[in-house]
């Protein structure tokens, strides 16, 4: 029982990491621009497709491929910012909408250029077992959980101590505030879509080589790392870490009790109890969308 | 019995306390206005008494009836009606519809809202949506709607607040005339102090979240508290 | 009167399409009605009170899995199982929307998207009940209604009852309550507003509207299956709504018949028709938020205003 318990916990937090990803980035560009994109999903598909195409065609490097693949959607991010989400600025309604119909466009646009079938991203590190104590996992499970860590830490010191993370910080906690200091807050939207963007990408491009690429495989981390923002307290950095974590380790560690199958909604009646609970998750400061 | 009776009331916002043991009474219909410098937890009272914050301690009756904590559609069918400091209206709904909305529940029509336009000199946008008035023919439309809801107890948010010159004039009057009309309790927060010196029959001075002073305008304007309050 | 004419007309010829059409115009325009009908009940809800749900075509699944169940294990008649089927999606409506209203704005969107995603995962693994992902199948048509042609005349006719039912409640005192929920609660509670509860009736409205939908959707297809009633689907029905005109009687009709019957003609493959849909809803959000509806109002109104 043991065993089987930190088994589940060790792939939790491992699903639970690729959450983390998906929600740092929807959080920052919440935080920063009070945008909620639903199309996070599809850019974290993108990431796993845009990977395999670097992989193969390009580099032949999965490091190397991973660096590009973020370095393209950080691309993609800022246009869609410029293009579709700043323009809407102020009407929620519409961006989520928007960000809907971009979840159509994107999700068949994957279809029509990679067709429907599952790709394979095919590295080393799915291959090669680790033991920890009598279990074994595959390297790529520990890889995804030490980027994640590695990422989590990067960031916290990037918002923390950079000159630049510091006017994120600003520019999130009050706008005209931060335009009357002199900080270029139109920039730091952008910048903060191609970072939040970019660690999407990552977590498509981390999670191709153990799960498959393909259209709809974006769905799930998007709708998790939703429900992991809105556990941790919607607008928390360090909320949408421990929220991520706990909806990943929460339907891993159900598996043992529950068919697998029910897992998904685990962790969705985790979320909605919690905020019952707590309207403002657990580390939220403002309940911003209140009244 | 008294038309509003607020007894003790506690409102704490984290480690803020906006309102420390508020209490006071208005026995019957009359004009009054509500001061205080900012912060002292004015409209912090009004969302206590109108169901929109619910206080952590103390009670609020209307007409000696508890209604602590009643949702505010409550309150409003029990005859309280409020303006907002940010000024609200439907703006998609023309001036007539906001006002007819308003007075859905009282039966007050057609005619009625029409007469009340006229008195604040919107007749001419009864028709336009709401949202293409100035700021200031806004707040007119919203008390008016205040109006249409035949309020027992009125709580009007610094009415005058934006407001230019000739429109405040204007205000002035209506209140006045509506309340020669229907006499009924008007409190009114108001930091345009001559605004509310001329309209107000009584002054009831709140600081750091409780009651300093009430009295007559004469009065008021005259005590060493208040001016120190302010000051200070 | 000239208005109430030109209505019984257009009526009139859509019951006279099948002299003239073929069966795959016929087929089109049933699955065109009926994505009208759930539309119709997001319209109300996202159109009319602004409660933007991510779940909606998961009540229509709860709608076809009644039925389907009363109809082939509990052998009931059709007209029973549907009367049936709709309260109980309209119940499940205001139960979940109960729950789904004491959050807000972006929290009302997330929760109730997860929703949507929990009903889909109980419809698709429930095995004994559902039959799970390969779906419940031996569904019946409705007495009279078995071929295409007479189909069509049932699923056009649940179509108009749902546009007469917006119709109704848009005219109504509740309809323009939903108004000014829409545009401001904190001042419509302040009227006296129960918008509470009248945020969850609109819920529950919506919801049978759905379950009306799922039971016909899936007796034309005689089969119900998760596949119909997935996040792509709610995610559609937010489109049909949007891309007619959010907020207008007629949009879910002129959304529905874009959205189901030109593509049909359009010779182009699934998924980039799919693309353009999704391109379509941004420009729509962008340049014409009140939709197709909003741009032929405005069209109308500009070629009127010249003839004069």
């Amino acid at each position: 029982m043991a065993a089987a318990l930190l088994e589940q916990v060790i792939n939790g937090a491992m699903t639970g990491s690729v959450y983390v990803l998906v929600a740092l980035g929807m959080v920052l560009i919440y935080g920063v621009m009070h945008v909620l994109n639903f199309a996070h999903g599809v850019l974290f598909m993108l990431g796993g497709y845009l990977c395999h195409f670097f992989l193969t065609r390009l580099t032949g490097n999965y490091a190397l491929a991973v660096l590009l693949t973020m370095a393209a959607l950080a691309v993609v991010g800022a246009m869609l910012e410029r293009g579709v989400f700043r323009p809407l600025q102020g009407n929620l309604r519409n961006q989520v909408i928007a960000s809907l119909g971009l979840i159509l466009a994107l999700e068949n646009l994957a279809v029509a250029l990679w067709g429907p079938n599952a790709l394979q991203i095919k590295v080393p590190a799915t291959e090669r077992l680790v033991a920890l104590g009598e279990l074994r996992f595959p390297l790529q499970h520990l890889l995804i959980i030490g980027v994640t860590a590695a990422v989590v830490a990067a960031m916290f010191v990037f918002l923390k101590w950079s000159k630049f993370g510091t006017a994120l910080r600003a520019t999130s906690q009050d706008r005209n505030a931060a335009r009357v200091v002199g900080i270029p807050v139109e920039r730091m939207d952008v910048a903060s879509f191609a970072l939040g963007t970019a660690l999407a990408a990552l977590g498509g491009a981390l999670v191709g080589p153990l799960f498959l690429v393909f259209p709809q495989m974006g769905d799930a981390p998007m709708v998790k790392g939703l429900a992991g923002i809105l556990l941790g307290g919607m607008g928390s950095v360090p909320g949408a870490v421990v929220g991520g974590l706990i909806i990943g380790i929460a339907e891993s560690v159900s598996t043992l009790f529950l068919p697998t199958d029910y897992r998904d909604s685990v962790a969705f009646a985790i979320m909605v109890l919690i905020l019952l609970a707590r309207p403002r998750g657990l580390f939220g400061v403002r309940a911003r969308g209140e009244p | 019995m008294s038309v509003l009776a607020v007894q003790g009331i506690e409102k704490r916002y984290g480690g803020v306390s906006a309102l420390a043991g508020c209490s006071f009474e208005i026995p019957g219909p009359g004009i009054y206005g509500l001061i205080g410098p900012n912060g002292a937890g004015k409209t912090t009272l009004f969302d206590v008494i109108a169901g929109n914050t619910p206080p952590d301690r103390g009670r609020v009756a209307i007409d000696g009836a508890d209604v602590t904590g009643l949702a505010p559609h409550r309150l409003a069918s029990l005859g309280v009606a409020r303006s907002f400091q940010e000024c609200r209206v439907f703006p998609e709904f023309s001036c007539l519809e906001n006002l007819l909305f308003s007075g859905r529940r009282q039966g007050a029509g057609q005619a009625e809202a029409r007469r009340l336009l006229e008195l604040v000199r919107l007749e001419s946008y009864a028709e336009q949506p709401a949202a293409a008035l100035s700021f200031g023919q806004r707040r007119l439309l919203e008390i008016v709607g205040t109006f249409m809801q035949q309020p027992r107890l009125l709580l009007l948010d610094e009415p005058a607040a934006g407001v230019n010159p000739a429109l405040l004039e204007t205000l002035s009057q209506f209140l006045l005339a509506m309340f020669r009309e229907r006499p009924s309790v008007l409190l009114v927060i108001e930091h345009n102090m001559e605004f509310v010196m001329a309209l107000a029959g009584e002054i009831v001075v709140m600081h750091q979240g409780a009651v300093l002073e009430r009295g007559t305008p004469q009065a008021i304007q005259a005590s060493e508290r208040v001016i120190e309050a302010y000051l200070g | 009167m000239k208005r109430l004419v030109a209505l019984a007309a257009l009526v009139a010829a859509l019951y006279a399409v099948p002299a003239l059409a073929t069966p795959y115009l016929l087929h089109v325009m049933v699955l065109s009605c009926l994505y009208a009908i759930p539309a119709v009940g997001l319209n109300l809800m996202l159109g009319y009170t602004g409660l933007v749900s991510l779940g909606h075509i998961a009540f229509a699944g709860i709608g076809a899995y009644v039925a389907a169940w009363l109809m082939v294990d509990a052998r009931l008649g059709f007209w029973s199982a549907l009367a049936i089927a709709v309260a109980a999606s309209g119940l499940a409506g205001a139960l979940i929307g109960a729950i789904c209203l004491r959050f807000r704005s972006h929290f009302f969107m997330i929760v109730t998207l997860a929703f949507g995603l929990m009903l889909y995962s109980v419809m698709n693994n429930w095995d004994d009940v559902t039959r799970g992902a390969a779906g419940f199948p031996g569904i019946p048509r409705a007495p009279g209604f078995t071929t295409l042609e007479s189909f069509y005349r049932l699923a056009l006719s649940g179509a108009l009852l749902a546009f007469a039912i917006q119709w109704r409640v848009v005219r109504s005192d509740f309809g323009r309550i939903l108004l000014a929920l829409r545009q401001d609660e904190r001042l419509a509670l302040a009227k006296g507003v129960n918008a509470a509860l009248c945020k969850t009736a609109v819920f529950a409205l919506g919801s049978a509207l759905a379950g009306l939908g799922g039971v016909l959707l899936v007796s034309f297809l005689r089969v119900a299956a998760p596949a119909s009633f997935t996040l792509a689907e709610s995610i559609n029905a937010v489109l049909v709504v949007i891309v007619g005109g959010a907020g207008s009687l007629a949009g879910p009709a002129l959304g529905a018949l874009l959205f189901v019957a030109l593509p049909e003609y359009l010779r182009v493959a699934a998924e980039w028709r799919l693309v353009a849909f999704g391109v379509l809803l941004v420009l729509i959000t962008l340049f014409a938020p009140r939709g197709l509806a909003g741009l032929i109002a405005e069209g109308w109104r500009r070629v009127a205003r010249r003839s004069q």
